[in-house]
């Protein structure tokens, strides 16, 4: 073990399928050698709530809700180098197609109307967070400093957008590495 | 100026030459400097729209887009700068920020979207711009395709494709600034298109996923398909296809670029009725027993033909054949044809007589894009032969052409004629008016279909060369097209297959007590030839045919014994169309179920 201090790194969920995350631990064996070169911190993965100070955040997901707007305020604020990770979080992808209907009729549909729903009703609780009226990338809401395309990247792209951000370097996509989906 | 003399121009620093009245992009292309692009399409007119070509020439503030401006002598002209490159980059993320571009739900994603690999190519992981996120329409009403204007960049390659290869400009944009938008006829559904052919040209021709084939979308990406080119059977123009296939299914067909008949487009019959429509099909050998038909091998279903032909009387056996079987079937019925006291081919409606002197017409879509003059003539290409039908809209709306209809079926072909005559009168103010629309005609094409063979056919014919010869000045007739029904009716009947269209009297007069029917993939699987009821009765009552057919019908019903056939996607060999070009038929799928080739079913049965 080499005694260079560990890269910080905390990843957040936002509105998207954690599909990103899954695809991050397809990293397998090279998830060891992450391992020895950062420290992660707040993850759905390591279930810690709290994001502390750190140099690299990922945020998985689009912006839905108040609570996506508030996690991604704080990870902007304490990282140093903020990774979007995936196309919700790069375009809104899927779930920004609720944008083409409004945010009411969303609600009734789905927590009323649904045929399987009897007597439902849209939540109201004050710890519900409120839905934003429509669905938006994060870098709408934040400065954004790499971004990893795909849905969801592969593990491959997202090892390489790590290993060239550790190196202190920009990811470049070209064909040969991105896709859209 | 004159048009096509040399120029010289440098590109990229490259010297270049090109001919006077070309683009920049042309030019470029020809000396190998690729430019990006996203509206332009070979064989459309240049729109200038997407500015993704935008190209610097020195001596100009201004960049300009290379699919529009003409290419001038000693100029110089940069295509690929950093100035460029940015706004290309930024003209990709107008687009993705205006409309719903979510490639994982697209099914023209992974390598059939040109907006995604231009945007691969320019490595976009982001762009810069909030997105708008419209509530468009998703309108999946036609029956064939479906336009997701989520999807459209506004390129109008469908567009111009529909007015200038199909020639019935269905679709054109509305609205204004961002509300722009794709419209169907006067803003209608695509379902309740009145002018819309369903040709899928529009389709072929969409960069993005805005225009998608249903029973294409989601069955896996065009890019990682098999192709295989072959020839469309479904009419006498021999129009050529690309068979997109993957695990012995077809994902899609297309036109075939490359084909000198047709150079890409087809009709809704080639391009969807052949593998979207279904049609059952029959699977294995069968035979009848205790009247009911029940699957069998093929060793005990050639055994019962045998015995069958055998049994049948000296004199009264006969074969009926699909005018659409390949080149080598009939190569095959000639050798065997001795085993028969009559071969005869189930032509169509009418389609005997033009068999009776059968003529190819020797580069006649090529003549149909040089004629100032056609004359329809007892023919419905609108129904028949669709690509024909586009040619001669195009003809007319682009060209000019003076159309005249004689004798033919109603058809959308009446709006876009000088005269059409449904019924012709001989009536000397209606030929004069014909010989006046005509007067001033170089080069016209007569071109005449399976209903000018007829009494009445004959008179207006003579009438027509009348006037030409009297009021055609200096101009000459070219040599007739004669444009049948059948795909491979001319070829058959040269061949000696003689043409039947009475079927009835024809079993009657021979007469028959066996009869083998080579139905192929007639898409009835001859259905058609029980059309006059005692027909029907007549092979109840002899009670002893074979039907070598693709699809189950009518006509399996009165089968003693019913053999599989190939379908058009399943057969190699050769079809010869109304030009009498030879046309390549290669399988793109193997044969499904046990059935074979025509010719390889005629020979297992007539070893």
């Amino acid at each position: 073990m080499s005694d260079k201090p560990k890269i910080k790194v905390a990843t957040a969920w936002l509105g998207g399928c954690s599909g990103c995350h899954m695809s991050f631990l397809d990293l397998d064996e090279r998830l060891i050698d992450l391992a020895g070169l950062v420290e992660f911190t707040a993850s759905p993965i390591t279930d810690v709530k709290e994001i502390p100070e750190v140099d690299v955040g990922i945020v998985e997901g689009a912006v839905c809700n108040e609570d996506n707007e508030r996690v991604l305020g704080t990870m902007r604020a304490r990282c140093k180098v903020l990774v979007a990770l995936g196309d919700c979080a790069l375009t809104g992808n899927i779930p920004a197609l609720r944008n083409r209907q409004k945010l009411a009729d969303v609600l009734e549909r789905g927590y009323v109307e649904t045929e399987s729903t009897q007597a439902g009703e849209i939540p109201n609780a004050p710890e519900v967070p409120k839905l934003l009226g429509t669905v938006r990338p994060i870098q709408e809401f934040v400065k954004v400093d790499a971004h990893i395309p795909g849905c969801p990247p592969d593990a491959d792209a997202i090892w390489y957008a790590l290993t060239e951000l550790l190196a202190g370097r920009q990811p470049k996509w070209t064909p040969v590495n991105m896709r859209y989906d | 100026m004159i048009a096509g003399k040399e120029i010289s121009l440098t590109i990229d620093g490259k010297p270049c030459k090109g001919a006077l009245g070309q683009t920049i992009l042309q030019v470029a292309g020809d000396n190998g400097i690729e430019i990006p692009t996203l509206c332009y399409l070979k064989n459309l007119s240049p729109w200038g729209g997407c500015r993704m070509c935008i190209v610097e020439v020195q001596g100009s503030p201004k960049v300009v887009p290379a699919c529009s401006t003409p290419a001038t002598d000693g100029s110089t002209v940069i295509t690929n700068s950093e100035r460029l490159q940015g706004l290309r980059r930024l003209t990709l993320e107008l687009l993705f920020s205006e409309r719903n571009h979510f490639c994982p739900i697209c099914p023209m994603n992974k390598g059939d979207c040109d907006l995604q690999q231009q945007a691969y190519g320019f490595g976009i992981d982001s762009i810069r711009y909030p997105y708008l996120y419209p509530a468009l329409l998703v309108d999946v009403s036609g029956k064939y395709f479906g336009l997701d204007h989520n999807r459209c960049i506004l390129c109008t390659r469908c567009v111009r494709t529909c007015d200038e290869i199909e020639g019935v400009h269905t679709l054109d944009i509305g609205n204004r600034g961002v509300k722009n938008q794709i419209v169907v006829d006067l803003n209608v559904m695509f379902g309740a298109s009145t002018t819309c052919t369903s040709c899928g040209a529009c389709v072929a021709a969409c960069p993005t996923g805005a225009l998608f084939d249903k029973s294409a979308a989601f069955h896996g990406p065009l890019s990682r398909c098999q192709q295989v080119r072959t020839t469309c059977t479904e009419c006498p123009v021999g129009c050529g296809l690309v068979v997109y296939t993957k695990d012995n299914r077809i994902v899609d067909v297309f036109g075939d670029a490359e084909s000198t008949v047709s150079r890409g487009h087809l009709c809704r019959r080639g391009r969807y009725e052949t593998w979207v429509e279904p049609r059952p099909r029959i699977l294995r050998p069968m035979v009848r027993r205790d009247g009911h038909l029940v699957p069998t091998s093929w060793g005990d279903a050639v055994h019962t033909v045998k015995t069958l032909i055998s049994a049948s009387n000296h004199g009264q056996n006969a074969m009926l054949v699909s005018p659409r079987v390949t080149n080598e079937t009939m190569r095959t019925l000639q050798k065997i044809g001795l085993r028969f006291d009559h071969i005869g081919m189930f032509v169509a409606d009418k389609e005997s007589a033009l068999c009776t002197s059968p003529e190819f017409s020797t580069d006649a879509m090529k003549r149909l894009d040089d004629a100032d003059g056609m004359i329809l003539l007892g023919a419905q290409p609108s129904r028949e032969q669709g690509v024909v039908a586009a040619k001669i809209r195009v003809a007319v709306r682009k060209r000019g052409v003076k159309l005249v209809i004689l004798n033919s079926r109603r058809s959308d072909l009446d709006a876009y004629a000088d005269i059409s005559a449904p019924i012709v009168t001989l009536e000397r103010k209606f030929w004069n008016r014909v010989g006046e629309v005509l007067g001033n005609v170089k080069r016209p094409v007569l071109i005449y279909g399976a209903a000018a063979m007829t009494a009445v056919g004959v008179t207006i014919l003579d009438r027509l060369t009348k006037v030409l010869t009297s009021q055609c000045n200096g101009g000459e007739m070219l040599a007739p097209i004669q444009l049948p029904t059948s795909t491979n009716s001319l070829a058959l009947a040269a061949g000696g297959v003689e043409p039947v269209e009475d079927i009835s009297t024809w079993l009657g007069v021979q007469p028959v007590n066996f009869l083998y029917v080579v139905a192929s993939d007639e898409p009835d699987g001859g259905a058609r030839l029980l059309k006059e009821p005692h027909v029907r009765a007549f092979l109840e009552q002899i009670d002893c045919v074979v039907v070598q057919a693709s699809y189950e019908s009518a006509l399996t019903d009165v089968a003693r014994v019913v053999l599989p056939s190939a379908i058009w996607c399943e057969k190699n060999g050769s079809v010869t169309n109304f030009e009498g070009r030879a046309l390549p038929l290669r399988a793109a799928l193997a044969p499904s179920g046990e059935a074979r080739e025509d010719n390889i079913v005629l020979e297992t049965v007539f070893a």
